[in-house]
């Protein structure tokens, strides 16, 4: 999915249109909404139950479509078979508690509702958002947010958030049950935040869904396509974040950085599925309709007087973006957005990392080479190759090939991906 | 043209291993095949394991399934057209099944 089709799809068109061919992540999509509005009529403590009902729900289609074809309105369908799984697990008792005669009149109510009626759509949209604040609530630590809201919401499995984290299934698998008794322990329901937590659980949930985009973005190891999933998962979110009532100008803020950096994603790798430098990308391979949508949000960022770490990051990735060429790229605009994004966010050492080449691109190497040297001594950044790499690249425009030489075999020790590594090899065979 | 009949047979727990996404591909692979000209009909078996109906001591009766002691059960079958089992078999060789499970292929009497 080279395009934001499947995005759109999510947020505009979830129903599905009867033309005998699924949705692209119809499935995946599905899960979020369904779950979500099971776990709002079944109540929090129940999610478990809302998630096997879905489970069967696919597991049916599993067996019927293939045979009977695709019904009309493939979403509806596993919607209402979700819905009597989850009546029948009721029925049979093994979930049988308090104000269960209530939950199984008002859940076979809805059992008929018809998917692709506006109001309705807008419920299971409020019930999908719902499931994503009570899943990035700010009581719950951020790995197990991460991994509760790619399965719950997400409708990722255990083995593909695994894969996506180089984590081995049984840790992921821990992470959420562990996540499923803090909203338990802590009573954490599916309510929505109101004016008095507003702004500690829209800032978390903004969090967790940057922080699934960047370990989709950053190319350092793990399956190709389940991390080009997380950053559309990731602007799936945020899309269904910023269409709701309660969306911040950060929120949209935060759509504008993951679509104009998504909008790169076909650019960076070549044929041979080599890394490709930002300034040797090819710009008629950046996504169009990505990059629309990112100045869409951008522009609905700039309401009132905020300005977040997600305004300066997308405004830096706008800087990127307008520019027409390499040569014309303005690098001091983009060293002024670093200072002030130092300024905000917790000095982080990657941003630190990324001021330093604009430095270069300002001041010179030799300026960004001692910014380099003065950050070499976080241990954050020892082992990074990233670091290592931009160091190699600077000692080289000096002239300082043998250095140059050194940090790039250094850089080549460290974690990252096979493009990362064919790339270094190349410069290290060129100079 | 001869007919010949694909009796799938899988292990139902497997599927519940898959993640949507590969639930939707499965859905998508299968319907893709069955789309082939030479595929007449399918069917889908009901999940229950169906009864057994034999004569013992003189007398018909019917037990539950299950019949066999393996954890493979029938779970579809398939009506195609080939000249000869090899086509049969060549034709039947790409069936997303067989990432899932196994099929058996018997030629139709005619």
């Amino acid at each position: 999915m080279s395009t934001p089709r499947g995005a759109d799809a999510s947020v505009d068109n979830v129903a599905g249109r009867d033309t005998g061919v699924l949705l692209e992540h119809l499935f995946r999509h599905q899960v979020g909404r369904v779950v979500g509005h099971l776990a709002r009529v079944l109540g929090a403590a129940r999610l478990d139950l809302a998630e096997e009902s879905m489970q069967e729900a696919m597991l049916r289609a599993l067996q019927a479509w293939p045979y009977q074809g695709i019904p009309e309105n493939p979403g509806a369908w596993l919607f209402r078979v979700a819905h009597n799984a989850a009546i029948d697990s009721l029925r049979r008792g093994r979930f049988l508690e308090q104000n269960s005669s209530v939950v199984l009149a008002e859940l076979t109510r809805s059992t008929s509702i018809v998917s692709g009626d506006p109001v309705v759509e807008e419920q299971l949209r409020d019930d999908e958002l719902r499931m994503i604040f009570m899943c990035c609530h700010p009581e719950i630590p951020r790995e197990a947010r991460v991994a509760l809201s790619l399965k719950t919401v997400g409708g990722f499995s255990v083995r593909e958030i695994a894969g996506a984290f180089l984590a081995d299934d049984a840790a992921v698998a821990q992470r959420l049950v562990r996540a499923k008794r803090q909203l338990r322990d802590r009573r954490i329901t599916l309510d929505l935040p109101g004016a008095a937590d507003l702004d500690q659980r829209l800032d978390s949930a903004l969090e967790t869904i940057y922080f699934i985009f960047n370990e989709g973005y950053a190319a350092h190891e793990g399956e190709d396509l389940i991390r080009r999933d997380l950053c559309f998962e990731a602007l799936r979110l945020g899309r269904l974040l910023a269409a709701s009532s309660i969306a911040t100008p950060s929120v949209h803020a935060l759509v504008a950085v993951i679509a104009l950096q998504a909008a790169r994603l076909p650019a960076r790798i070549d044929e041979a599925g080599d890394l490709i430098l930002l300034e040797d990308q090819n710009r008629e391979s950046w996504d169009p309709r990505l990059i629309a949508l990112g100045f869409h949000h951008f522009d609905l960022s700039i309401a009132g007087d905020q300005v977040s770490e997600y305004h300066v990051q997308a405004a830096i990735a706008a800087v990127y973006t307008r520019a027409a060429d390499l040569r014309s790229i303005d690098w001091r605009a983009i060293l002024e957005l670093y200072d002030q994004l130092l300024a905000i966010s917790a000095a982080s050492p990657v941003v630190a990392l990324n001021r330093a080449v604009a430095v270069a691109k300002v001041h010179g190497a030799a300026e960004a080479l001692a910014e380099i040297d003065a950050l070499g001594g976080n241990p954050q950044l020892r082992d990074y190759y990233l670091l290592l790499a931009v160091r190699g690249h600077l000692l080289e425009e000096l002239g300082r090939r043998e250095e140059a030489t050194a940090c790039w075999r250094a850089a080549l020790e460290c974690r990252c991906s096979e493009p990362e590594r064919r790339f270094l090899r190349r410069k290290l065979a060129r100079i | 043209m001869p007919q010949y009949m694909l009796a799938l047979y899988d292990d139902p727990s497997g599927w519940k291993k898959l993640s949507p996404e590969q639930m939707q591909k499965a859905v998508e692979k299968y319907m893709a095949w069955g789309k082939k000209p030479y595929v007449i009909q399918g069917k889908r078996l009901a999940t229950d394991l169906g009864r057994v109906l034999r004569t013992t001591n003189g007398k018909a009766r019917a037990t539950d399934g299950p019949y066999s002691e393996t954890k493979e059960v029938m779970g579809g079958i398939y009506l195609i057209e080939a000249r000869d089992y090899d086509e049969a078999v060549e034709r039947t060789l790409d069936h997303p099944h067989l990432e899932h499970g196994t099929i058996e292929l018997r030629q139709l009497f005619s």
